[in-house]
């Protein structure tokens, strides 16, 4: 029992035993009633949890996840006023500050999950679809709902039935799909890099495939950019790559 | 039904299809905000960024009424649930000037939710009730009376529930909630809103309408959802009894 003088002594001293029922109470507070709320607020936090990683939970088995998912609340001071947000600082726990063994590729598999819910929730509205442009002309843009994933390993195969035993780089787009929900491809590096120049600066298409080039020392001859159009239309269907609004 | 209410920590700043489709609803019918994270009573910093955010979902949606807890969810980091204050006079203090602070923020008067609660944080020097008056009246807000907290609070530390609204700021009421609450094996209520409203809560309903008029009024449902039926008899009850009170001249007039 700890005796707290003012009001912001009792909030973080009881703060810390909601967290951490090993940590001492305030005085003057009962037990049993100080354990109802560790279940709430533990439960609460919970629930956000579990409703964001069912594979990463599946892999686990429920006897490490709930112990994880309690480590969480325990060490890791989240931030954000915001509910959806609780899943990302699970992933942000995960790779930052979370010291139990876990499996190698936990935190990115971890991050393939929340990408869905990042990219279904972001503030922006859904698209409108647009007339196709003409690729190497228009200056281009990614859509900002958009997430890569650059992945040591091939998370989107992972689950309770299939372990990776060894890294295997694994890129992922993750995008608005049909209705604004979550779809996921599979993008080499060389669509990774193109991304990646059109991310920097909004350029037309035919000017990110003459920096492609560049980049991996070929020129951009009328076949790379044949080619490189292709990916660029293909992209542009997904709604991943756009027309650069500005 | 002729109301909804959302958390905005829930909405706001929310694209894609989900607000779309709150987009189209909030077009059709109105809604009121009723808010879990603002901590007016914790001790980091009013979050103005929440507060921000909060008046732009408003004023995109139409919306004229938000509401927070009388209680704190952070320790300085988030810990997203509901906890009570000590009645003392220092968090009076400390939790007025921060409503206070809210209000002049979002530029409009909120309702401050009496919050149900399982232990009575230690130091007290005032009731409840008597709490819940000093901090609406320090801060110039209004009442957000939850009415199955009120008896809930009651059962849980053996209080009259009567003497317990006589002595709140009815006057000030803007916005009423019922809902059900669980009871656990010990016998303490836990507002989970995942029952059906119980015969003692419809009653105090009635008396706070006798004494205020009839409010608008939110039945609250987060968990164990029966069909809309069943909810759908629990909100036209609400009407009815709004509709006893209709005529009637409230015992007390609206703070200006």
């Amino acid at each position: 029992m700890i005796a707290t003088a003012t009001l912001a002594d009792f909030q973080r001293c009881f703060g810390r035993h909601l967290r951490d029922g090993r940590a001492a109470l305030p005085s003057g507070i009962d037990r049993q009633r100080a354990a109802v709320y560790r279940e709430l607020l533990g439960n609460n936090v919970r629930s956000f949890v579990d409703a964001c990683f069912p594979v990463a939970r599946a892999c686990l088995g429920e006897r490490r996840w709930s112990a994880l998912c309690r480590g969480f609340f325990r060490e890791w001071p989240g931030r954000s006023p915001w509910f959806r947000d609780i899943p990302r600082e699970f992933v942000e726990y995960l790779t930052q500050a979370c010291r139990r063994p876990l499996p190698p590729w936990l935190a990115e598999l971890a991050g393939y999950e929340w990408a869905e819910l990042a990219v279904e929730t972001h503030a922006a509205p859904l698209a409108t679809r647009t007339p196709p442009c003409d690729v190497l002309e228009s200056r281009l843009g990614l859509d900002p709902t958009m997430r890569r994933l650059a992945c040591a390993w091939p998370v989107h195969r992972i689950g309770p039935d299939w372990r990776p035993r060894k890294p295997q780089a694994t890129g992922l787009l993750v995008y608005r799909g049909i209705a604004g929900r979550a779809a996921f491809a599979e993008a080499g590096p060389a669509t990774f890099a193109l991304l990646d120049l059109l991310d920097t600066a909004s350029q037309t298409g035919r000017s990110a495939l003459q920096h492609l080039a560049e980049r991996l020392g070929r020129p951009a001859d009328p076949a790379l950019l044949a080619s490189g159009a292709d990916t660029l239309r293909a992209l542009a269907d997904l709604g991943i790559v756009i027309e650069d609004p500005s | 039904m002729s109301f909804f209410e959302l958390a905005p920590e829930n909405w706001a700043r929310r694209g894609g299809e989900a607000g779309r489709r709150l987009r189209v609803l909030t077009e059709h019918h109105p809604f009121v905000c009723h808010g879990l994270s603002l901590s007016l009573g914790g001790p980091s910093p009013l979050d103005r960024d929440l507060l921000r955010a909060i008046r732009a979902f408003m004023d995109e949606h139409g919306i004229g009424l938000y509401t927070e807890h009388l209680s704190w969810c952070d320790d300085g980091a988030r810990l997203y649930d509901l906890l009570p204050l000590p009645f003392t006079e220092e968090a009076v203090r400390w939790t007025a000037a921060r409503i206070a602070q809210a209000q002049e923020e979002l530029g409009l008067r909120i309702g401050i939710e009496n919050a149900s609660r399982y232990l009575t944080p230690p130091g007290g020097e005032m009731s409840e009730a008597e709490f819940i008056r000093a901090v609406v009246e320090a801060a110039d807000c209004l009442l957000h009376l939850d009415v199955n907290n009120v008896y809930v609070n009651c059962r849980n530390f053996g209080l009259d529930a009567e003497r317990y609204l006589a002595e709140l700021p009815l006057e000030r009421v803007c916005y009423v909630h019922v809902a059900g609450h669980h009871v656990q094996t010990d016998g303490l209520l836990i507002d989970t809103h995942g029952a059906a409203v119980v015969e003692p809560v419809w009653t105090l309903l009635a008396q706070v309408y006798a004494r205020t008029g009839p409010q608008p009024t939110c039945l609250e449902r987060d968990a164990e959802f029966p069909g809309l039926a069943a909810l759908a008899t629990e909100v036209t009850r609400i009407a009815a009894i709004q509709t006893r009170f209709d005529a009637a001249s409230p015992a007390l007039e609206r703070a200006a």
